[in-house]
């Protein structure tokens, strides 16, 4: 880890580059995220925060720069077309018996949700 | 050397070897665009294969921030200088980018790491233009990413609040990287032992133990990067495709081909690998319904990694939407215009066929959709935009069914027995 001043002679010293990113490749980086993330099933808070947490660089990133309005504005387009639904995969074998429920982990949290959901 | 077709290039080239092509071929597509770098990928193969002493430095499949991270760190940077430095000014493509299936790019104008080599190496014996890493580069997998730092001078304590950084209008994008099993690979071209081959049944390129001797031309050779030496056992070690699963012997795999490790282990759903038919002149046999055919040569929304550098990669990438294109372009070469904007605003058929990652961990042959009502019709970012109901049938290599989806489907569900088994 960094503790000390960066030293020119070290291999690992991050070398200055400038990258010419400007608002527009940020907006369009904010709406890839919302419409991928919504179209995993997550929920217009569940997106928000997606944006507002730190830890996801990318995304916080594009809310630093952008403003809450303009997210909350990106996030209801990409809604707009991935929240409306819900589907399931069905494997084509027959389910073992007791396994008719089965477990959704990305959406609304783990839940269960029968073969009529 | 000899002159081999070369797709990705539009072009022949130089190759120290006679062409030679599998019946089928490993291959895959990443979809960057929804890459979180949770490194999942990166353990699941860790704990499977480099998990022993002398192996501690070895990520077979890395993640890497873009632009500037780098696992050896600056690996592209240098050989891209390398070309530059033997080629000034002439490491551009020209032609027009196509539906053609052989070059469908267009045509690489400069010169490969193979050609580089036949007009600045000395002596002639030397095949390949590249590097040897310094110790330090394999050291950080992605460095100063998810490094967590302390407060100046404290040690062993991590800030209790997270650091405020400057806010900069920028962009990156996380890369995530295996062998690539390239149709002309340079590990196997500079290997004075010839201790490296390529399966002729699945085009996997695997580094026989027994037969090397610890030269480490391969290492220097491979412009990905991705053969390793192992100081304990001194022999160099690179990813095997995980080929106990892609033949179906794997204890797990019940007999059935199923996708690698690092595929199965994605969290963000980005992954899709399988086998391509191989024409004889080692272009891609038309397979209209094998999804990864679909996306590399209808859709062509898939694109290889660095093209130029002449190894005809087999891993293909969907580019992420919001990087500036020149520098996509030298990553993926000219198709990114085209791919990027068909994957913004995807047709019917790639709604469906993006709908097959990761849904199983067995391999896709061949995919049907069936079509269905239309549910939404809009405009989406300033264009109409209509969804349809439509249900994508995957099947396996002997035919039968896997699993159906509908195109919409935005929950990944598995059985409650194994939820979390990859
Ligand atoms: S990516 Fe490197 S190690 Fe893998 S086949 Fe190609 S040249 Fe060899
Ligand atoms: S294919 Fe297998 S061996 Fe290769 S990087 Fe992925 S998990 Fe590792
Ligand atoms: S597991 Fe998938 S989403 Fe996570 S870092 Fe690897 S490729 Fe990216």
């Amino acid at each position: 880890m960094p503790y000390g001043e960066p030293d020119p002679q070290d291999p690992h010293a991050l070398i200055g580059v400038t990258l010419p990113g400007d608002r527009e490749s940020m907006r369009e980086m904010a709406a890839t995220f919302a419409e991928e993330f919504a179209a995993l099933g997550f929920d217009e808070a569940q997106l928000l925060n997606l944006f507002r947490k730190p830890q996801n660089a990318g995304a916080h990133r594009a809310w630093s720069v952008l403003g809450e309005v303009e997210v909350r504005r990106i996030i209801s387009e990409a809604l707009e077309i991935w929240g409306r639904f819900r589907f399931v995969v069905r494997d084509a074998e027959p389910q073992p018996a007791g396994s008719q429920k089965r477990l959704v982990q990305i959406g609304d949290g783990p839940r269960l949700i029968g073969e009529d959901d | 050397m000899a002159r081999v077709n070369n797709w990705h290039l539009g072009r022949e080239m130089s190759y120290p070897y006679e062409a030679r092509f599998p019946e089928r071929q490993f291959a895959f597509v990443f979809n960057i665009n929804r890459c979180i770098a949770c490194q999942s990928c990166t353990m699941a193969c860790k704990s499977t294969w480099t998990f022993s002493k002398g192996q501690e430095h070895m990520w077979w499949a890395n993640v890497e921030t873009k632009p500037y991270g780098g696992y050896p760190q600056s690996w592209d940077i240098k050989i891209l200088h390398k070309l530059h430095e033997a080629d000034p000014g002439g490491q551009y493509w020209d032609g027009v980018v196509s539906d053609e299936r052989t070059g469908p790019y267009g045509q690489f104008e400069g010169k490969t790491i193979f050609e580089a080599a036949e007009t600045t190496l000395d002596p002639e014996s030397s095949r390949v233009v590249g590097y040897l890493p310094a110790d330090e580069e394999w050291s950080s997998p992605n460095i100063y990413e998810d490094n967590p730092v302390g407060k100046k001078g404290v040690r062993d304590q991590l800030d209790k609040v997270g650091t405020e950084l400057p806010v900069h209008d920028t962009w990156f994008f996380y890369l995530a990287r295996i062998c690539n099993h390239c149709s002309y690979p340079a590990c196997l071209a500079a290997c004075p032992r010839k201790a490296i081959y390529k399966r002729p049944e699945d085009g996997i390129v695997l580094l026989d133990q027994e037969q090397c001797r610890g030269y480490r031309k391969c290492v220097e050779a491979c412009p990905y990067k991705k053969s390793m030496y192992r100081g304990n056992t001194r022999v160099s070690e690179k990813c095997i495709a995980c080929y106990p699963r892609v033949e179906g012997t794997d204890p797990e795999s019940d007999g059935v081909p199923m996708e690698t490790r690092c595929m199965a282990a994605c969290i963000g759903q980005i992954r899709l690998q399988g086998l391509a038919k191989l024409d004889e002149d080692g272009t891609w046999a038309e397979d209209r319904q094998n999804p990864l055919y679909y996306l590399v040569h209808e859709a062509k929304v898939a694109l290889p990694l660095y093209p130029q550098l002449g190894t005809q990669p087999n891993g293909y990438y969907i580019p992420p939407r919001w990087v500036p294109k020149p520098y996509l372009e030298q990553m993926f070469g000219p198709g990114v215009e085209r791919a990027v904007e068909r994957y913004k605003f995807p047709d019917r058929e790639l709604l469906c066929v993006l709908n097959l990652f990761r849904r199983d961990n067995r391999i896709i042959f061949r995919y049907e959709i069936e079509e269905g009502p239309k549910i939404y019709e809009g405009n989406y970012r300033g264009r109409p935009f209509t969804l349809y109901n439509d249900t994508v049938i995957a099947f396996g290599e002997d035919g039968r069914e896997l699993f159906r989806t509908t195109v919409e489907e935005p929950l990944h569900v598995r059985t409650n027995v194994h939820a979390n088994s990859i």
